[in-house]
Parts: C-alpha cells; sequence; structure tokens
C-alpha cells in the first residue's frame, strides 16, 4: 500500500516521503491477506437475506410494495409534499403507540383463535420509552452527531430503526458553499450506509421537495440535488393524486417501481378508505413521523 | 523504495559490507540506486577485493527493481497479449432488433495485411463465444448490447457506466437509476456463462442477491431443478461482495485483490474475471473539491480516524501528484490508476459506476469533473426508461468507435 494512499496528515506522509519510505512494506514485514476477510459470497448472503427481518409501516398495501416492510441494512429515503420538520409531538407518538398496543393484540387474537389467547403485556409507555430524541440545530451538531451514533448504537443494541427528520433542513438555508455541501452530504450518507450495514438497522431520511427545470417546464423533485439522489439505497415519493395520498418506488435494487395508496388515520398511517366510504379523517401535524414504528414490540 | 538495510533480510546478498561500499558513494536507498552510474559504480567496486559480493550485489538490486515493474513490451508483445489474454465478457442482455450482417475482420500476425470478411453471424450466443476464443478482433454495427460493446466488457479496459438521476415527477417518461441493474446483470451472466469469479464492491448497499439468482435463473435454462440447484449454488459463490464505505477501504480492498490475484496466476480454476465498483463517485465526492487539503480534512472530520493495514502493494510515486493537485484528486487519480493496472496487469474486466451533476444550460453530465474524464477508457450512458423495463446505452468515449451510438436492451422484469 502506497503512502499516498493512507489516511494519515500530509505532514506525516511529507517526511515519511523524504525519509524514503513510498510503500508501507519498507516500513514493516510482509503479509499477504485473505481475500476473503470481511467479504460474503452471494450465495451465503442469499440465505441470510431470507431470514432479515423488515419493519412494517402497518399499511398494507405500502408494505406489499416495498417487499414486505422498510428493509433493514438499508438506507431509505422518503420525501414528499407536504414537509414539516421540528414537529415531533409526544401527544401524538403516544396516540399512535396506544392504536399499535390495540393492533397488536387485535392480531395476536388473530393468530391464535383456537388456542387460549395470550395477553399482549407491552404497555403504550414502553413503546415511548424505546424512543431515543435527539434535536440538532445546525449542521455541525448534525455532523457530530452521525459520527456518534455509531458508539450510542454500539452500547444501545437493541436499536433496530433510525430517523433523520429532515436531513436537508440545515443544508438548504444560508449554505453557499455547494462543493462543500456535496462532500459533507456524501460522507454522511456513507457513514449512514456503513451503521446500517453493521448493525443490521434501517436507516430512514426525510427529505423536502423543490423545484427542478427541466426541458422547459418546472417540476417537483427532492431537494440536495443529483449526488445525493444517488446516495441512498431506495428512494420512497409521496405525493397527492386528486384527494388522495400516494406512495411511490423511485428508486430501489430490488423492488421494482410501484405506486401504492395510503392515509393519515389518528391511529397512524393505515390503507386508504375506499372513496365511497370516506369519511372526515383527522391529520396529525406530523403525518411521517407517525409512519413507522421502533422495534422490540414483536417479542 | 526502501533503504538498503531493510532489504538486508530477506536478500543477504545486501550485507552492512555492500551498505557501506554504497554509502561511501552517497547511495542510501534503491531510488539513490538509480540515479547513479551503474557503470561507474562497478569500476569503482573493481577497486575493492570483495569484488565478486559487491557486483552480485549490484545484481541482486537491480533483480529487486525489475520485479517491481512490468517488462518492457514491444507491439507485437503487446498484440500477443491483446489476442490471447483479453477477451470480452459478454453482459448478457437480450432484446433490440436482430443484427443481420456482421463484419469480421481478421488480423494476419506478419502484420502487414488487415482481412475484411462480410459474415452473417447467427444470433446463439455459443457462436459469439467461440469467435472470441479463436482471437480475432469483431467489428459489429448491430443493435444488440454486445454486439455494442463490441462483444461485452474487454478484460484489460475500465468501464464507467454513467447514470442519471430521476426528476421525482411520477408521470413522465424520465429515466431512472439503471446502473445497478446493469452491474448485477453482467456478474451473473459472467459467474454462470463464463464460470469466473466475480468481485463486487459495493458502497451503497445496493446489492441484491435475489436479483442475481433471479438472473441467472434467466441466464442458464436448465430443465431438471436439481441440477439448477447446485449451478446455481457454484455460480453465487464465485461472486464476492465487498461491502467498503471510504475511499481507502476500497484502497485496502484492492490491495488485498491485487496480493492474491499475484499469488495465485498458476491457478486456472479461481481466476478472477470482473471486477465491479457500484458506486465510485460515492467514494470519490466526501474526498474531492476544495482547495488542496481542505477537501481530505474535512471528510476526515466527517469519517474519523481509521487503523492501517499492512498490506504488500505496488510502488509507485504519487507524491507529485499530491503537490500539483488536491489530496483529493490525487486520490481519485491513484484509484483510477490501481483498477486500470489491476485490469491490464491480471486480464480482469473492471466496471465502475458514476452518477450525474447538473452542467451549463441544464444539461447534465457525469460527475467527478475533468480530471475523472480522462481515466476510463470506455464512458457509457445507462439510463431506463421509467414505465417501461426498456434501457438505453449510448457511449460517450470509447477507444475504437465513435461516441453517439446507442442502441435499447431489456431488464427483466422483478
Amino acid at each position: 500500500m502506497e503512502i499516498s494512499r493512507l489516511p494519515i496528515s500530509a505532514s506525516h506522509r511529507g517526511k515519511l516521503i523524504s525519509a524514503g519510505y513510498t510503500c508501507l512494506s519498507s516500513l514493516s514485514s510482509v503479509s499477504s491477506s485473505d481475500l476473503a476477510r470481511g467479504a460474503q459470497n452471494a450465495w451465503d448472503m442469499l440465505h441470510e437475506e431470507e431470514s432479515l427481518m423488515r419493519i412494517t409501516t402497518s399499511c398494507a398495501d405500502l408494505d406489499n410494495i416495498l417487499g414486505g416492510g422498510i428493509n433493514c441494512k438499508e438506507v431509505t429515503e422518503i420525501g414528499g409534499v407536504p414537509d414539516t420538520e421540528g414537529s415531533f409531538m409526544v401527544e401524538r407518538a403516544l396516540q399512535i403507540a396506544e392504536a399499535c398496543v390495540e393492533d397488536m393484540s387485535e392480531y395476536s387474537r388473530f393468530l391464535r383463535n383456537d388456542i387460549q389467547a395470550c395477553q399482549v403485556r407491552i404497555q403504550p409507555k414502553d413503546i415511548l420509552e424505546n424512543i431515543y430524541y435527539f434535536r440538532i440545530c445546525s449542521y455541525t451538531e448534525q455532523i457530530a452527531l452521525i459520527n456518534y451514533l455509531e458508539k450510542f448504537i454500539s452500547e444501545h443494541k437493541d436499536v433496530k430503526l433510525v430517523i433523520v427528520d429532515s436531513i436537508t433542513f440545515h443544508f438548504r438555508q444560508d449554505f453557499d458553499d455547494m462543493a462543500l455541501r456535496t462532500r459533507v452530504l456524501g460522507g454522511i450518507s456513507l457513514k449512514l450506509m456503513k451503521l446500517a450495514k453493521e448493525f443490521s438497522l434501517a436507516v430512514v431520511l426525510l427529505n423536502q421537495v423543490t423545484t427542478k427545470y427541466i426541458e422547459g417546464s418546472f417540476q417537483l423533485t427532492l431537494a440536495l440535488g443529483d449526488s445525493w439522489s444517488h446516495s441512498c439505497t431506495n428512494r420512497v415519493i409521496l405525493y397527492w393524486n386528486g384527494n388522495e395520498r400516494y406512495a411511490y418506488i423511485d428508486k430501489s435494487p430490488s423492488l421494482r417501481s410501484a405506486s401504492a395508496p395510503y392515509s393519515v388515520t389518528s391511529r397512524g398511517i393505515r390503507n386508504s378508505a375506499p372513496s365511497y366510504k370516506r369519511i372526515k379523517m383527522m391529520m396529525g401535524p406530523l403525518q411521517r413521523n407517525g409512519v413507522i414504528f421502533i422495534d422490540d414490540y414483536e417479542q | 523504495m526502501a533503504p538498503l538495510k531493510s532489504l538486508e533480510r530477506e536478500y543477504p546478498i545486501i550485507d552492512s559490507e555492500f551498505q557501506n561500499f554504497c554509502a561511501s558513494h552517497g547511495i542510501f536507498s534503491v531510488e539513490d540506486f538509480l540515479i547513479n552510474d551503474l557503470y561507474e559504480l562497478a569500476a569503482l567496486a573493481e577497486q575493492q577485493p570483495t569484488l565478486e559480493r559487491l557486483k552480485e550485489g549490484i545484481t541482486q538490486v537491480l533483480g529487486i527493481i525489475d520485479n517491481q515493474h512490468q517488462p518492457w513490451l514491444n507491439g507485437m508483445d503487446l498484440l500477443e497479449d491483446a489476442l490471447r489474454n483479453k477477451h470480452f465478457l459478454s453482459t448478457g442482455f437480450e432484446g433490440g432488433t436482430e443484427a443481420s450482417k456482421v463484419m469480421v475482420a481478421f488480423i494476419n500476425l506478419d502484420g502487414n495485411a488487415v482481412h475484411y470478411r462480410f459474415e452473417r453471424l447467427s444470433n446463439r450466443d455459443h457462436d459469439w463465444t467461440e469467435r472470441q476464443l479463436v482471437g480475432p478482433f469483431v467489428l459489429t454495427f448491430g443493435v444488440r448490447l454486445d454486439l455494442l460493446l463490441q462483444g461485452g466488457f474487454r478484460a484489460g479496459q475500465l468501464t464507467e457506466l454513467v447514470g442519471p438521476s430521476s426528476s421525482g415527477k411520477t408521470q413522465c417518461t424520465d429515466e431512472v437509476f439503471a446502473e445497478t441493474q446493469f452491474c448485477l446483470q453482467t456478474a451473473a451472466n459472467v459467474a454462470v456463462k463464463h464460470m469466473g469469479r466475480v468481485v463486487y464492491l459495493d458502497t451503497g448497499n445496493s446489492f441484491s442477491p435475489q436479483r442475481i439468482a433471479h438472473f441467472m435463473e434467466l441466464i442458464s435454462d436448465l430443465h431438471f431443478k436439481q441440477a439448477k440447484h447446485k449451478i446455481l449454488q457454484k455460480a453465487m459463490s464465485n461472486i464476492v461482495c465487498h461491502s467498503v464505505f471510504d475511499i481507502f477501504a476500497m484502497f485496502d480492498v484492492l490491495c488485498q485483490l491485487e496480493c492474491d490475484l499475484r499469488s495465485q496466476m498458476d491457478r486456472r480454476d479461481y481466476l478472477v474475471q470482473l471486477l465491479i465498483v457500484d458506486s465510485v463517485s460515492s467514494l470519490i465526492t466526501p474526498v474531492l473539491g476544495g482547495s488542496g487539503s481542505q477537501g481530505i480534512n474535512t471528510w476526515m472530520y466527517v469519517t474519523g480516524f481509521r487503523k492501517l493495514d499492512f498490506v504488500t502493494g505496488i510502488c509507485h510515486i504519487a507524491s507529485l501528484l499530491k503537490k500539483y493537485m488536491g489530496t483529493g484528486r490525487a486520490l481519485m487519480i491513484s484509484a483510477g490508476f490501481l483498477l486500470k493496472k489491476l485490469a491490464h496487469e491480471h486480464n480482469l474486466a473492471v466496471v465502475v459506476t458514476n452518477h450525474t451533476v447538473g452542467g451549463e444550460g441544464g444539461a447534465s453530465k457525469p460527475a467527478l469533473g475533468e480530471s475523472w474524464k480522462s481515466v476510463p477508457h470506455v464512458r457509457l450512458l445507462v439510463s431506463r426508461n421509467r414505465g417501461s423495463s426498456s434501457c438505453s446505452v449510448s457511449i460517450l468515449k470509447h477507444p475504437s468507435m465513435a461516441s453517439g451510438k446507442a442502441t435499447e436492451f431489456v431488464i427483466s422484469e422483478f
């Protein structure tokens, strides 16, 4: 390995090269490493993937197009109108947690209707206890937090889902240096990918929309530019079609592009009701925060 | 290269006496050795009592230097190497209109005459492979993808797939991300049809074993389920996936790969034929840009310190690059160089993917800038037409074809 390809500071590198060392083998004894270190072949990965958990969005149509739910070990980006940031409200989370507990007891009853039904012992407050909430106020805090996440997750091994709402907020206003922005975002996305892979968790990033001038017309697109659009594994775009909300899979290595309707209810995200039966739905102010539930309630 | 005394352990002929002799003439490292006049040194050695040993020492050092780089080649050697070793790896894509006529050129090994012949080629893949083994060049104007690429990806060349991003609007027929599917399909094809090993470097967790299995099932048209399972297992075990999340990890993996390939050069059964890096732009973007050291510092702030791995590597002086470009760009060019070296020395086809950024007037151009433009041998623009499963590929740069040629092909449904 050459000195120029090592992650050391420029002054150290200069000193090494001026001393005549341009290659690491001149510094230490030569050892050849096994190619298989840290790698997996496709056959093993195929079997491993079959046992991988997916996190449900609690809307059956949406789960169907996602292949069962949000994939662990992948970074999924969700973006669309309307966008609301900084609006995580505990009351709303409690509402959704209660609805979740009710759903779970109903589901377990459905599964075991011939055996004596077991009590679902989990309480809504247990669910809320499992949500770790961080508030960030600037982009440096965002970078610092993402660096810190690795340490945090190795201490709290039960974390299965990381949500960033939203990844764009601190990078849009007053960010003059576009080149710096691309670099920093590139670094952040790689770090999140690494977290997802290493700890087998799902990472969900929320994004805003912007307009882009393409071929003579303005079109809605997700923010942060072209480089960012290649940085995540999956992309889901939320949009309105008339009065209905739809989610569309824009990019995915293993899912086909498809679209599914969903609706926002007081209990969270559910399948959209057919139009002739539609009653007035309650819209929470922070619909996207309710989409995903965090870990562990399946015990 | 190393100071002379570090070579002593491996080559005992370079003992302290030899080192003292060299030191008395101002030679402390192998580089100094090269700068000095060797005839003069040999003449000075003759005045010493231990003439034989000194001469042996000089020969040994020259031998070490020769081993570090490729031997000199003339045109005939290069041509023979190209015909014998640099095969085409077909990508396995079907679809598009059939080619009716194919122009085949045979090159006489006396170098003087080049004979052209028109032939109707059958559309089966077997015939295609046979032509490659014989070794002639095939020039085509057909529209299947392999025909467009003159047979597929060429061993010894670095091919770049540039894929545009989508605009986000769902109703219009825009282009969408297709590079990963392209890479997965090619990997599956090489593993099954050519029975070669594939090394896949994945930066975005987008390696999908199910898609690979799906492509392989389409390619190997076996009827018996038992045999299919066995072939699938064997082929999939030949595809190795590394997850790399920063550019230094990629250098690590590539150096280890080179080490391994060098030590396994005689073993034909585990030959790596294809190396895919998906995507190289996401590794380079965090380090590129800024003035000089600024780029690398920002990135290091984001990623933190890494452990150093000690492996054997090539000896190449890149400090000059660093002085005149930024550190980030030096890393990018260094990466390109390493990939091309691997491709040429070990007869691999190397495929990397890139994305596009906005250019002037709203037109998009490939990312990574002007310096990267000259690094790959072949540059292809790959995009999928939204709503249908057909993709189009057009040539941006090719060593033996005009740019602008395009064709369509079909990625099979999920």
